[in-house]
């Protein structure tokens, strides 16, 4: 309850520092404060401390697992800010409003990730939804982000339809919006109506994640959005839609009375093939990144297939792997002048620290031993293989991580082996230093994995 | 037959119509029409069912604010049989398969619902009155109440942000 009362409270302070000051460094600091404030009241939930005491009814429950989940996004966004807030000013003229939208989004994200209820599962995903539609048109001026907008907001409010659709059915058939299935009535003859709307909750969902064959607006969103915003909806966002999914099936598939198993293996065999194979043939590294996102969200639809401890352990490593790696990939992107593969030629000679660091954040996209996203991998694929059934996901999903080799090397190859000026906009110091500190959280997690896992018991 | 049942089958037949006559007229305008008409048969619907709240919310909402929107995106992208596109017939044959589809799963699912089995309370029953509304708004659904406050002033903010120069 901290994080969902502090972040919408947040939100509120950013707009009237909108008001007060025009001043960039100010509304710069005021971000930054604030969201270290979140991660603290937050950390201090995870610890037992709650600030306010306020009676859910049983509509919100704070688990270990959401909890943790939220320390990993407000930790994932404080690093956001510090490389990007600048440049997340310079978007357009109302600097301190996107930061508003920003906190509102993690309102969302700290009540998708606590949802007990398919009302405030709605809520929450409406939340994060709105303030992404304005963000990704934020740059009013550029046609591509005009259309991203439009395109992005008609397609998720018929998302949204179906998932109210899928809602109503639910209820319909259980008597009350609440996932838990002790409080459910289970009414004869109505499983029916169950099974079909909690089939039209995984289409909306499905959506929201990227996975195929919903993902047809992911490209032309990421791509036409401006790049800070692109890196946060791909990362913060998207894992948190994915903790709000697994909150939701690891209830409802046992009690819906139907094998899951296969409809989910073959929306990760679709994603994980479309996601990889189109990734190849990308000539902008923006763009490359839109699709392996949709790849990536392939392997973290693994937690779906699999619902155990051990997969809830992949998917707190997968957010937390995929978040940072992408944040440093984006705002090393960011201070490129061109977002083609070309751009990249010749960047480690330029701009060593830069190309070292991206390097890093690659291979770990890529699932590379010594770094967090092996291990994400790693879990991932051990929870299905635990599962005993469809070994050739598994082997798919092998396949397709050695497919995804190519296209992050060769931006790697780029940097390191081609000629080129590798022009990028003045760079601070502080930003190579960041950089090297996500790099480093990377490598550390990715050699003691533990360190986070912990969390999760004690 | 009572009052109530005449004005039962008045209003059916109003909202069927209704609904036919958006799918079948050629005029888009005409369509937007037909529905307004339809909403208003289902408010009417509603007040049968004694559901005062749900009637009068249907109207300000649908009847009032979405067709208003309704015909004024038909009248500004000035649509006529002139400028109708040309439908693949492939896209027409899967639009058909697919409702088709649809349709089926809702004839399987509603099949053995048990509507027959419960009768509507008619003119009586009062969990539609807007005093019983507020009393579970505001006990047991308190926490989505606060929380839909955030939906809303996210999505101000964010119409300022796009209206602002």
């Amino acid at each position: 309850m901290n994080a969902i009362i502090l972040s919408a409270i947040l939100g509120v302070v950013l707009m009237f520092t909108g008001i007060f000051t025009t001043n960039k460094s100010t509304i710069r600091a005021v971000a930054v404060g604030g969201i270290l404030l979140l991660l603290l009241a937050n950390i201090a939930e995870l610890r037992g401390v709650e600030f306010f005491d306020i009676n859910t009814r049983g509509m919100l429950v704070f688990t270990k697992l959401g909890l943790l989940f939220n320390t990993i996004a407000f930790g994932a966004t404080l690093l956001y800010f510090l490389l990007s807030a600048r440049d997340v000013l310079e978007v357009g003229d109302n600097g301190a409003d996107y930061f508003a939208l920003i906190f509102f989004i993690l309102c969302g994200v700290s009540i998708v990730s606590s949802f007990n209820t398919l009302l405030l599962l709605f809520l929450g995903i409406e939340i994060i939804s709105i303030p992404l539609y304005i963000l990704t048109g934020s740059d009013k001026r550029n046609l591509k982000s005009n259309e991203a907008a439009l395109k992005y907001f008609l397609m998720g409010s018929f998302s949204t339809g179906i998932m109210l659709m899928g809602i109503v059915l639910m209820y319909g058939a259980r008597g009350t919006f609440s996932i838990d299935p002790t409080l459910q009535i289970a009414n004869a003859g109505r499983d029916v109506w169950y099974t079909s709307g909690l089939l039209l909750l995984f289409i909306s969902m499905a959506f929201k994640v990227s996975a195929a064959p919903f993902h047809f607006w992911t490209p032309d969103v990421y791509d036409g959005a401006p790049t800070v915003f692109t890196s946060f909806m791909a990362t913060i966002v998207k894992a948190a839609v994915f903790i709000a999914f697994c909150r939701l099936f690891e209830f409802s598939y046992s009690n819906s009375g139907y094998d899951w198993k296969l409809i989910v293996a073959v929306v990760i065999a679709a994603t994980l093939l479309i996601g990889n194979i189109t990734a190849i043939f990308q000539q902008s590294v923006k763009r490359m990144l839109a699709y392996s996102s949709i790849a990536q969200a392939g392997f973290m639809l693994f937690a779906l297939f699999s619902t155990s401890s051990l997969s809830r352990e992949g998917i707190i490593l997968y957010s937390l792997g995929y978040s940072l790696a992408t944040i440093g990939v984006f705002a090393v992107l960011i201070k490129m002048k061109d977002y083609t593969f070309e751009g990249f030629n010749g960047l480690a000679r330029t701009q060593p620290v830069l190309a070292a660091t991206t390097a890093i954040f690659l291979l770990s996209l890529a699932g590379i031993p010594m770094t967090i996203g092996f291990f994400a991998k790693y879990f991932m694929l051990a929870s299905a293989v635990k599962t005993g059934t469809y070994l050739w996901l598994v082997i798919l999903a092998i396949i397709c991580a050695a497919i995804s080799v190519y296209y992050y090397f060769r931006v790697i190859q780029a940097m390191y082996f081609k000629e080129g000026a590798g022009e990028t906009v003045a760079i601070s110091s502080v930003f190579r230093w960041l950089l090297i500190l996500v790099a480093g959280l990377i490598i550390l997690f990715g050699i003691f994995p533990n360190m986070i896992l912990n969390y999760l018991y004690f | 037959m009572n009052i109530t049942e005449i004005l039962f089958w008045l209003l059916t037949a109003v909202a069927l119509g209704g609904a036919l006559l958006v799918v079948t007229s050629k005029n888009p305008v005409y369509s937007v029409l037909a529905l307004i008409a339809t909403f208003f048969a289902l408010s009417g619907h509603y007040i049968l069912l004694n559901a005062q709240f749900l009637a009068v919310v249907n109207l300000i909402v649908y009847a009032g604010a979405i067709m208003v929107l309704f015909l004024f995106v038909i009248m500004l992208m000035n649509l006529n049989t002139e400028t109708e596109p040309q439908k693949n017939k492939w896209l027409k044959l899967a639009g058909t398969i697919a409702g088709g589809c649809f349709l089926l799963v809702l004839v399987a699912a509603l099949r053995d619902a048990d509507s027959k089995s419960t009768m509507a309370l008619i003119g009586e029953g009062d969990t539609g009155l807007i005093q019983n509304l507020g009393k579970a708004l505001f006990n047991e659904y308190v926490i989505p109440f606060e929380i839909s406050s955030v939906l809303f002033l996210s999505a101000m903010v964010g119409a300022v942000v796009l209206g602002k120069k």
